[in-house]
């Protein structure tokens, strides 16, 4: 097994990266995406999105289902939709602390209700009764940029991390630091070794160079 | 004189082997010259004989280290830190947002206690939520037999004897099923039907080795069903535990499940052997690994167990 500390390391780093708490308002029911599985023509922005900031949102909001539906067509839109529950249907809903979405879809089966796709099995479905929808345009964006048009559109919180997560943070990235001073150390000696050989292959060259020349 | 000498050595030997020896010091050595011939031939001996004695020597040592080698990091190491299931779960699904919830599922690792070279922990595990339910299972049996029956009732896909091999000729790349199995009664048929090329490859070929050999159909193949196969490899148990849209409860019936099964074939080994469970560690596909530490309930009181199994 993985060398314990070494373990523990790597979850840190990955622990951290969801610290940064963005809490979506409960009336938000879903998410969903499309884009193409490659980054080209205008896919890569979507695709940072979700590779950056996507697990931070499932991790703080996580009754909100997150689906991503990617298909093989580059030429296609890249969109995010978002699924708002209407005043009504979100006033009958329990309400609950801030910060979890106060309703989970138990009415249809788990298996029958769209999933996340590498094939374009689950385009983005049509709003439900009581439903309304806004998207956004991510092809050609960067995705710092969907991020602000995200947290605009859905009037997320995003709230400061505590004194003891602000820590947790700034080790990680001193363990980066550190990692990048270990590597540069390492490359050093690596790099020396190598010229010592390369110079004494040249010596033994010439030695022989010399040898033959004088038989 | 010579010959005296060499009467009074092989003399001195056989005293030797019989009493304890003698002090050099204790006897004169005016009385007894090959005494002292014999004390440096033990010590010294010829090459062979201190190339024995280094040999033995050296099979000694290692049978000492033998004995406690360890894989590394066999011990707690006491620093990490530990998680709930459920929150270790927020964690893996918040890793694996956006993935094809077919293409991924939650694992777990077992660390366990072991010597290098004692024996290893294998066995078979029914889930009470099997992880995924794609097997079809295929019954070599007598044409007839009460074995077909049990086979056509318990849902095998293909059955037969001389039709199943013809089918597995025929489209030996296409085959309609997943598990193989076959009816001890039908073993010579099956050895003679020369399939072992073609089944061998795909490991389908039944054998007492994998335990797909058996009398009863029927009680193989309801252990089949959903059945996983585990194996201790350098220390650890590794099997996929779950689906990721399953929920916190279905979830920990299943690794409870796990580490029961676990603990019960530690019991059954000879008890020689001791094995202890040092660490359960709960990943997913393409997750990082979470040390767990017992608990439930999240953390954060916000989070409802039931918000963790909505789609993926």
């Amino acid at each position: 097994m993985v060398n314990p500390g070494k373990r523990m390391n790597i979850l840190k780093t990955k622990v951290a990266l969801t610290r940064k708490r963005t809490i979506l308002p409960p009336e938000i029911s879903r998410l969903h995406m499309d884009f193409a599985l490659r980054w080209n023509d205008g896919h890569m922005g979507p695709r940072k999105f979700w590779k950056t900031c996507l697990p931070r949102l499932k991790f703080w909001n996580p009754a909100v289902p997150m689906i991503i539906n990617r298909s093989s067509n580059n030429a296609g839109p890249a969109t995010l939709s978002i699924y708002f529950r209407q005043a009504a249907a979100a006033a009958a809903a329990p309400t609950t602390p801030a910060g979890s979405a106060p309703k989970v879809n138990f009415v249809t089966p788990l298996a029958q209700q769209p999933h996340s796709s590498t094939t374009n099995e689950c385009p983005a479905p049509l709003p439900e009764e009581g439903e309304r929808v806004v998207t956004i345009e991510m092809k050609h964006q960067h995705s710092d940029a969907i991020l602000q048009e995200f947290l605009q559109k859905t009037g997320a919180t995003v709230l400061q991390p505590s004194p003891d997560e602000l820590n947790e943070m700034r080790q990680a990235e001193d363990l980066k630091d550190r990692a990048a001073i270990d590597r540069s150390i390492m490359k050093k000696y690596i790099d020396d070794k190598r010229a010592e050989e390369r110079l004494l292959a040249r010596a033994r060259e010439e030695a022989e160079a010399i040898r033959l020349a004088n038989q | 004189m010579a010959s005296t000498s060499q009467f009074l050595a092989s003399l001195a030997r056989l005293s030797i082997s019989s009493a304890p020896r003698p002090a050099a010091s204790s006897i004169p050595r005016f009385l007894a010259p090959s005494v002292t011939t014999q004390i440096r031939c033990a010590s010294g001996g010829t090459a062979q004989m201190q190339a024995r004695q280094r040999e033995k020597e050296k099979l000694k040592k290692k049978r000492r280290q033998q004995r406690f080698k360890e894989y590394k990091y066999a011990v707690p190491s006491g620093k990490g830190e530990q998680f709930s299931l459920c929150d270790a779960m927020r964690y893996l699904r918040a890793a694996e947002v956006g993935r094809p919830p077919s293409s991924v599922t939650y694992e777990v690792a077992l660390k366990v206690r072991t010597i290098k070279n004692g024996p290893v922990i294998r066995n078979r595990i029914r889930f009470p939520y099997p992880v995924k339910n794609d097997t079809r299972i295929g019954v070599i049996c007598a044409e007839g037999s009460n074995a077909m029956h049990d086979a056509r009732t318990g849902g095998a896909v293909a059955f037969g004897e001389q039709s199943m091999f013809d089918l597995i000729k025929a489209n030996a790349n296409n085959l309609p099923f997943n598990r193989l199995i076959c009816h001890a009664d039908s073993v010579s048929a099956l050895n003679k039907a020369g399939l072992g090329r073609v089944l061998g490859p795909k490991g389908l070929m039944p054998s007492l080795k994998t335990n797909t050999i058996t009398k009863s159909v029927k009680t193989m193949m309801h252990e089949m069903v959903g059945a996983e196969t585990y194996r201790e490899k350098i220390g650890v148990i590794r099997i996929p535990i779950g689906n990721i849209q399953f929920s916190p409860k279905q979830l920990s019936e299943n690794v409870k499940t796990f580490i029961e099964s676990i603990k019960a074939d530690i019991s059954r080994m000879e008890d020689r052997v001791d094995k202890d469970i040092i660490e359960v560690v709960l990943t997913s596909t393409n997750g990082p690994g979470f040390t767990l530490n017992g608990g439930f309930l999240p953390t954060d009181e916000k989070v409802d167990p039931a918000h963790l199994a909505t789609a993926m």
